[in-house]
């Protein structure tokens, strides 16, 4: 018996089989011979039924496939590859003539890019000889006898020229987009508008080429096939795109998987048995925040016992671990303030009530500050800033009376400043203003 | 080796376990298969705190590769296991230039271990911590004479899906989650010895040769097979071991975790 290929259907068919098997060649001392062996076959596949079995609800489940896969990026032609573009596997696996021919016919749909020799022209039309897809599909087409017609509607045409069809010569390469496909006629039609290729091949220019524009994984192709020691391994090595340092990443957005959270078939690493809380940066914020108030802490103790310099640097040293920390911005302001350097404070509160909007305390001593600023402004006589600066104070805390008293007062004073007659002018400007 | 990581280990139950233990089903445990069941959780913990990092799948890779090659030759009773683990994770991240911040480690260690605790104080015992994982760093570097920089298994994988996908419909394809399955199938052989027994090309092949078989997807047959193509030394028998070893790794999860 054919050890092989009886081992080949059992591993197949597995278990079922080999027990049936068993049953029925009892008398049989060849296929005894081998039970053993036969054994270990559907063992293994066994095995892979199993595995398959406990995972289904992971390989079957829809949400498995993370993302949807980028649309194929035409850039071969740049210089520099990210990856390394393979010839088509089929040449080296000497997949047959008629396999090949089925394949294509079955994959090779409208909107496609092929690349193709002319090599016929008449009057309604080119035929070409297809070389190879550049586009969509990603075959070794040249032993084929391929052959495509491009008839004379589907060349734009070139302007001055009468007739689109002299501008063609035998022997040019041409790249165009398949039209259309009779799979039982086994005919292929091409057009060279550029509405003919699909969306995401919108970008490839169709018609003459010139030898080097050829596709990457045919030129690649051909040198593979003309030295049988080329296999694919050592191609793949010297693939300057092998070597990308980044090719993983490249590539991994290329296939649609995600290496931020990765698929796994290990029930515990499911995505969704992941917290957020448990992630690095998550930690590490309310760490940083925990670590910058234990300085603040230690910079309102310096404030109280009058060591300002060492206050400043705790507080300093809490906003560099901990960027924008509210408490740390209110409590630097507020020193600040209380030292005179009243613009300082004011940016510093300001910062604070971004990220904080209801802080009672940053609202506060914004207030009061602003109203010192305000009144800074009145001795440069510079009254309507300092209104305003005195009604954003109010709006942040209506209670204080410091600063409803400033408001007021200053209030009156722009009125009485001018004339009866300038005072219509000004309440006029003012509401035109206001509004 | 003791020190401050042994807070770490305290709230982990059976992770350093004592000699002679018994497992949960009630039966004595040779050391070695005790051994095996630790080194998984370790790497577990290891592509947990991977994917908590952010780390790429290719420096968890190597994480898990210095761990393995690390007690490749040393004996686990001599070296706390999860502190070599996070060291792993530290020296990867230099060597896969995905640098990692050793505070990052320890904040992601420490929950892992505490669950639902709030994060260290800067002190004297976060300091001490952080100390221990450089140390140990170096040990590592020595007891691999600073090789430590390993051809892995996923450039390979991604050039054959490519491949491969060129040889089937594109729709059959796109409907078929081959290429996620083979990435997960790639990731989770880090959890046991089998990722530094087997050459890189032969564990992509046949992670890819699993994935295909789980969803029943038929490649063209030519002279050759696309297997054999692809790699010229690997032969069906490399690829059923690499898939056998697998495959206990999944039994393996059910009796650790």
């Amino acid at each position: 018996m054919d050890r092989d290929l009886l081992r080949q259907c059992v591993t197949y068919h597995g278990e079922s089989l080999f027990n049936k098997l068993k049953c029925e060649q009892t008398e049989n001392p060849d296929f005894q011979a081998l039970v053993s062996d036969l054994c270990k076959a559907s063992y293994e596949s066994t095995l892979v039924e199993q595995f398959i079995a406990r995972k289904a609800d992971i390989l079957f489940c829809p949400s498995w496939k993370t993302t949807a896969v980028k649309e194929e990026e035409h850039d071969e032609e740049e210089a520099a590859e990210p990856y390394a573009v393979m010839p088509p596997l089929e040449l080296f696996m000497e997949v047959s003539y008629d396999e090949r021919r089925a394949m294509l016919y079955r994959d090779l749909e409208r909107g496609d890019i092929v690349v193709g020799r002319i090599n016929n022209i008449r009057e309604y039309g080119f035929f070409l000889t297809l070389l190879s897809t550049a586009g969509g599909l990603k075959r070794d087409i040249e032993d084929l006898d391929l052959s495509a017609l491009c008839h004379i509607r589907e060349i734009p045409s070139t302007g001055s020229h009468d007739d689109p069809l002299s501008y063609y010569q035998i022997g040019d390469f041409i790249r165009a987009g398949v039209k259309d496909i009779d799979r039982y006629q086994e005919k292929i039609t091409v057009s060279l508008h550029q509405a003919s290729v699909s969306r995401s091949l919108e970008h490839i220019k169709l018609g003459v080429i010139a030898r080097e524009e050829l596709p990457v994984h045919y030129s690649r192709s051909l040198s593979a096939a003309s030295d049988s020691t080329e296999t694919y391994e050592p191609i793949l090595r010297r693939c300057h795109g092998y070597h990308n340092p980044s090719v993983v990443d490249y590539l991994l957005e290329r296939v649609g998987i995600s290496d931020t959270h990765p698929p796994s078939l290990m029930r515990g690493l499911q995505s969704k048995l992941f917290q957020e809380d448990d992630f690095a940066s998550a930690i590490r914020k309310k760490q940083s925040t925990s670590w910058a108030l234990k300085c603040v802490r230690a910079g309102v103790d310096h404030f109280k016992h009058g060591r300002h310099v060492e206050a400043m640097n705790e507080y300093n040293k809490a906003l560099e671990i901990d960027t924008n920390n509210v408490e740390a911005l209110v409590a630097r302001g507020a020193l600040y303030a209380n030292k005179g350097s009243i613009m300082k404070a004011i940016s510093d509160f300001e910062l604070a009530l971004e990220s904080s909007p209801d802080h009672r305390n940053a609202k506060k001593y914004l207030c009061q500050t602003l109203v010192e600023r305000g009144k800074q402004l009145e001795e440069q006589e510079k009254l309507v800033t300092a209104e305003g600066l005195y009604r954003r104070a109010l709006s942040l805390d209506d209670t204080n009376p410091e600063a409803q008293d400033a408001l007021h007062k200053i209030t009156d004073t722009i009125q009485g400043a001018f004339s009866e007659k300038q005072k219509l002018h000004f309440v006029i400007f003012f509401s035109i203003k206001n509004d | 080796m003791e020190g401050p990581s042994s807070r770490l280990s305290e709230a982990r139950d059976g992770a350093v376990q004592p000699a002679g233990g018994r497992d949960a089903s009630g039966e004595v445990e040779s050391d070695s298969s005790r051994d095996v069941k630790t080194h998984f959780r370790v790497c577990r913990f290891i592509m947990e705190t991977g994917v908590k990092l952010g780390m790429r799948s290719v420096p968890v890779a190597t994480a898990c590769v210095l761990y393995h090659r690390f007690f490749e030759r040393v004996n686990i009773s001599s070296y706390e296991p999860y502190l070599v683990a996070m060291s792993c994770v530290y020296l990867a991240g230099k060597v896969e230039e995905q640098h990692i911040r050793t505070r990052d480690i320890i904040n992601v260690s420490h929950r892992y271990f505490n669950s639902g605790s709030a994060p260290l104080e800067c002190d004297k015992e976060f300091w001490d911590l952080r100390d221990s994982v450089v140390q140990c760093e170096l040990l590592i570097l020595r007891q691999l004479n600073f090789h430590v920089s390993f051809e892995h298994p996923h450039k390979y994988l991604l050039h054959y899906l490519l491949s491969v996908k060129s040889l089937v419909n594109r729709h059959a394809w796109s409907r078929t989650p081959v290429a996620e399955t083979s990435w997960a199938l790639l990731r989770d052989c880090y959890h046991g010895a089998m990722c530094i027994r087997h050459a890189p090309q032969h564990i992509a092949i046949a992670t890819l040769y699993l994935a295909l078989n789980s969803y029943g997807v038929e490649l063209p047959v030519g002279e050759k097979e696309w297997w054999q193509v692809l790699c010229e030394d690997v032969t069906r028998a490399d690829i059923d071991a690499v898939i056998s070893d697998l495959l206990q790794l999944y039994d393996m999860e059910a009796k650790c975790i």
